[in-house]
């Protein structure tokens, strides 16, 4: 490489002009070096540019643009008009944009139960049992089917005349309520709903994660004399730390945003707007009403949130690390 | 001058890379290479795309103008649409809604067609009033006889009253007369008799009836003498005894009388499937229903919805127009089709027979009417309420829906029966008041800024 360089970059080069006579060696090495790679740099150039023209066009871009518009009055259709921090004001006396947002924190309360399950799963598949790849497929099945389509069987489900639940209910004396139709049990039962349609993928990353846990440290544990409970306590579970705070992590930014189950189960946003999420709020605001720029405002909040929340969560996580040799 | 080229030259690429992904449809009349094609965007069920794709296949090998169709779900299609509209994008022709039409106008989106429609000659006066007048605004005004025409009507949809006649029959209930509607206390008696177990089980399995509080109280408040505002569309007149009455009376229904199906759910899904298994005697029937409903085990038949104080029954009229874009590259074209789909007596036979809608054509319309072999038999109650007495929805000729949506959010503790129609409707009053008055300053705005 350095030979070559001397080479092709004698100390006379006439085309390296004024300055260039005063190099010394190594700047004169690196400069003839930059100029055999010119042909690679351009190349490189070309490449790098294509995500970075993206990143500019599809992420950049619509970014300012919705801080923009979330300043203007603007039907999404027609002119924009400036309005400065007025969408901003209205959304603080807006009570269904809090109502909303108390609704969409309130779904939350199923993601700790969620991975509770889903652990509790995972350590029941990780033990030799028979059946127990068919089981794993059964569990993951929610996971790939369409949202849309799951949402159509539970509504029936959740009917409250002869839906499923209702009738299984019944079998025990029961007297379910109308699910979906009552404040009280709407949002339990998207709940519920949700924690079964996530509850494969959650399993199968702890699955991965249990596997991974290396075997000699539960035996040198085991020797120690410490029972599975304590093995579990002390090890399995600080070993899965990782795939906790991913799961947690995602599935906070995945319930921001709920809209699917919410819009094809209780199109009205439910009882009371009881089970109306943050984001079918944006959408009814953006699309039924025409009010693009308050809906943008509204969205600009929710990512400003969604921001804060996932910064606190890694401070916190850094704090609880743990690591092993 | 090198690197300005590799500049280029990277940018068409992931360009190029990028465009690919977004730019699978086309949009716009591609009238370049001299093949005059159209893009269509409608919404409907497969019945609906099946007979708009038998219609316009007639249309291309009449005109020799291609049409792309975009269909899409109900519930999907006016998110498309503004979609299709940001992006600049929009469709050469497509549906538009009643009470998305002023804010389209205003922005420019939708073209004035009044003149093209004219040298069309297409007879206004044998379409429905109604549907056409829907489609007019003046600046000021949506639904009047003298605006400019922003559309057509793709149909009129009079949502009519109906009943099990196999049922009564069963029952021994003498037959409803369809000039004259029941009184409320009437129909209270009679959907009484028709409320119980048949098969001793202890448990109910007829009712009189089973109605959903957004769709059906528009009739009772109305034959009440009651309404959602004063004429001008300026004041919020719900707080009314007339209104308080009607909406109490619906939720008595279930909570005093009994006769209707369990107590929590307004959503129509559970009574229309009993109403189509045999279980209710009483439902309401749109021309939309009417394909499915005719292929059912029972007879039915249409009567005027009950009528309460005024003694005169009421009901509403949907309606979905057809608009051309301001942006068509063939606005001749487009128009032509608008006209086809929604005034051509060959296409509207088509769409009728399809047991979709209602002709709009009158004299169509009449024939229809009076056939034979007509299922329902009274189908003439569907053109008496688009000639008489059906009315536009509260929100259909104002800006956004939002003041109207408002109303109902709340409302399921008055159909549980734990609060009165009157403390409710007093208590929300204001609160729609105050939308009502926002959208018709932003309807101000955008009349001054267009």
């Amino acid at each position: 490489m350095t030979q070559t360089t001397s080479i092709s970059a004698p100390p006379d080069e006439p085309r390296t002009a004024g300055p260039g006579r005063e190099l010394t060696p190594e700047q004169r090495a690196k400069q003839a070096n930059r100029r055999l790679h010119k042909s690679e740099h351009r190349w490189a150039l070309a490449f790098v540019a294509a995500p970075v023209l993206g990143f500019l066009l599809f992420t950049v871009y619509p970014v300012v643009f919705a801080a923009y518009a979330s300043l203007t009055s603007w039907n999404g259709l027609g002119p924009m008009t400036f309005v400065g921090l007025d969408n901003y004001t209205r959304l603080i006396g807006d009570e269904y944009f809090r109502t909303s947002l108390w609704n969409t924190f309130f779904y939350m309360i199923g993601i700790p139960i969620g991975l509770v399950l889903a652990m509790l799963l995972a350590l029941a598949l990780n033990r030799k049992i028979p059946g127990r790849t068919a089981l794993r497929t059964i569990y993951y099945v929610p996971v790939i089917s369409s949202l849309a389509a799951i949402a159509i069987v539970w509504q029936f489900a959740y009917n409250g005349d002869f839906g499923l639940v209702n009738q299984v209910l019944s079998w025990f004396g029961v007297q379910g309520p109308d699910w979906l139709a009552n404040t009280a049990t709407v949002k339990p039962a998207l709940i519920i709903m949700a924690i079964w349609k996530g509850l494969g993928y959650s399993m199968l990353l702890y699955l991965a994660a249990i596997q991974s846990v290396p075997a000699s440290l539960l035996e040198a544990a085991a020797l120690d004399g410490a029972n599975a409970f304590q093995r579990f306590r002390s090890i399995t579970l600080p070993m899965v730390r990782p795939v906790t705070f991913f799961l947690i992590v995602t599935n906070i930014i995945a319930g921001s945003q709920i809209f699917t189950e919410i819009n094809i189960m209780t199109p009205t946003g439910g009882p009371e707007f009881s089970s109306a999420s943050i984001v079918y709020y944006i959408v009814r605001q953006a699309f039924r009403y025409q009010q693009m720029g308050y809906a943008t405002a509204m969205s600009i909040v929710l990512g400003i949130l969604v921001f804060v929340i996932t910064v606190v969560q890694f401070r916190l996580n850094r704090r609880n690390s743990f690591s092993i040799e | 001058m090198k690197k300005t080229r590799l500049l280029s030259l990277s940018v068409c690429a992931a360009l190029a890379g990028t465009l690919a992904l977004t730019a699978c449809s086309s949009g716009g009349g591609g009238a370049d290479d001299g093949e005059k094609k159209l893009t269509f965007m409608f919404r409907g069920g497969p019945d609906e795309k099946t007979a708009y794709e038998t219609a316009i296949k007639k249309f291309t090998a009449d005109t020799g103008v291609e049409v792309d169709m975009i269909v899409t779900d109900a519930d999907q299609y006016s998110t498309k649409l503004q979609a299709a509209v940001a992006g600049n994008k929009v469709p050469d022709v497509f549906y538009i809604e009643q009470a998305n039409l002023q804010s389209y106008v205003s922005s420019g989106v939708l073209m004035d067609i009044t003149e093209e429609v004219e040298a069309s000659g297409v007879d206004l006066d044998n379409m429905w009033d109604y549907g056409v007048d829907s489609y007019r605004f003046d600046g000021e005004l949506q639904g009047t006889p003298d605006g400019a025409l922003y559309g057509l009507p793709k149909d009129v949809g009079p949502f009519a009253f109906g009943y099990n006649k196999t049922m009564l029959e069963a029952n021994g209930i003498p037959l409803p007369d369809p000039d004259v509607p029941y009184t409320l206390d009437q129909f209270v008696d009679v959907t009484k008799q028709l409320t119980k177990d048949t098969d001793g089980d202890g448990a109910l399995d007829q009712w009189g009836t089973g109605l959903n509080v957004q769709w059906n109280l528009q009739s009772l408040v109305w034959s009440n003498g009651a309404d959602w505002t004063n004429e001008d569309r300026t004041e919020v007149t719900v707080d009314t005894p007339e209104f308080a009455e009607a909406l109490q009376w619906f939720a008595d229904l279930t909570n005093v009388h009994g006769v209707t199906p369990s107590a929590s759910e307004a959503a129509t899904l559970d009574t229309y499937q009993r109403w189509m298994a045999g279980e209710i005697a009483f439902f309401p029937v749109g021309p939309w229903d009417v394909s499915v409903y005719n292929e059912l085990d029972f007879d039915y038949d249409l009567i005027p919805w009950p009528a309460g104080e005024t003694g005169e029954s009421a009901t509403w009229i949907g309606s979905l127009g057809i608009g051309v874009s301001n942006t068509t590259k063939l606005p001749d074209d487009a128009v032509k089709l608008v006209t086809y789909l929604s005034a051509d007596a060959a296409a509207q036979q088509t769409l009728v027979d399809a047991g979709i809608q209602v002709p709009n054509l009158v004299d169509m319309a009449e024939e229809w009417a009076a056939a034979p072999d007509a299922e329902p038999a009274n189908r003439q109650e569907f053109l008496d309420i688009v000639k008489d007495y059906g009315r536009a929805m509260p929100a259909a000729y104002t800006y956004g829906a939002q003041w109207y949506d408002e109303l109902w959010t709340n409302i399921q503790p008055v159909i549980d029966g734990q609060q009165t129609a009157a403390d409710y409707l007093a208590e929300t009053q204001p609160k729609i008041q105050s939308l009502l008055d926002e959208s018709n300053a932003t309807a101000e705005q955008a009349a001054a800024g267009r």
